[in-house]
């Protein structure tokens, strides 16, 4: 995912912005993409991880 | 069946279902020619068939769905720069209100097990739309030859894997009244309504109040 997508992202659970920990990233022209890292609500403190490009935004019952 | 059990089934079949799931729909192609351009979400996009047609349009496109294998299939297809890759639940979507300028829905409401979770999913899609956003929502209806019932009903459609393995998935099969109820019952505003090819279809508008 771009570190543009933050915008737009939220927590599943109480809809509030996410705080980005990027572990590690691909600087393109642009925009950097983030290959790995958590995702954390700023209210909830729920953490979301990032695999391979991807965010999980599963609410944590629904992951396995 | 639970919501984890739908999303099993689509891991376990994703790659075929990918593989048979080549065209987009014309109804959609319709939408996505008049639909609002900017951020646009293809929910429960599967392989990406519909999003490759925003992407065309020069949008920035959000893939999401409940199964990562399937995303992983749509992300093959379309190697786009432009396109975003996101897990999410479609009632409870992952999403900041109003930030969504089109959206399609299609063919995946109806998999959500009860009534409660489909308008949960359906408020979902408003919250997300922008004012003056536009999403489009299908649904598998009784109208369709399969059936032959008129009021909605829960079933599961079998898959068969290429080794003959067949998998089960849930299915309410919405009467087009019914679906009609669950739209208003998700404060959604209805601006066109209609019945194709045996699915019921909603185009809803956001509030922007979300």
């Amino acid at each position: 995912m771009k570190e543009s997508l933050m915008d737009i992202l939220a927590c599943p659970l109480d809809k509030e912005p996410l705080d980005l920990s990027a572990t590690d990233t691909e600087s393109n022209d642009d925009d950097t993409e983030v290959l790995a890292g958590e995702l954390t609500c700023t209210e909830c403190g729920t953490v979301y991880p990032i695999e391979d490009g991807i965010p999980n935004l599963l609410p944590p019952d629904m992951r396995e | 069946m639970s919501r984890r059990e739908v999303r099993a089934t689509y891991d376990r079949i994703a790659e075929h279902f990918a593989q048979t799931r080549a065209h987009a729909w014309e109804d959609v192609e319709s939408f996505v020619e008049s639909a609002p351009n900017g951020v646009v979400l293809d929910l429960a996009c599967g392989n990406g068939r519909h999003a490759e047609l925003f992407s065309d349009r020069g949008d920035r496109v959000v893939c999401a769905d409940l199964s990562r294998p399937m995303l992983e299939t749509a992300r093959t297809r379309l190697e786009s720069a432009s396109i975003e890759f996101v897990q999410v639940d479609g009632a409870a979507i992952g999403l900041q209100r109003n930030t969504i300028d089109a959206a399609v829905y299609i063919a995946a409401l109806h998999h959500l097990p009860t009534q409660s979770l489909r308008r949960q999913s359906l408020a979902e899609l408003g919250r997300v739309l922008t004012a003056g956003g536009e999403g489009l929502v299908s649904v598998w209806a009784t109208t369709h030859p399969t059936f032959d019932r008129t009021s909605g009903f829960d079933t599961t459609v079998d898959w068969t894997l290429p080794d003959g393995t067949v998998v089960d998935r849930f299915y309410h099969i919405y009467d087009p009244v019914e679906f009609d109820r669950d739209l208003e019952a998700a404060s959604l505003t209805v601006v066109d309504r209609f019945e194709s090819h045996g699915n019921c279809y909603a185009v809803v508008e956001g509030d922007g109040d979300g």
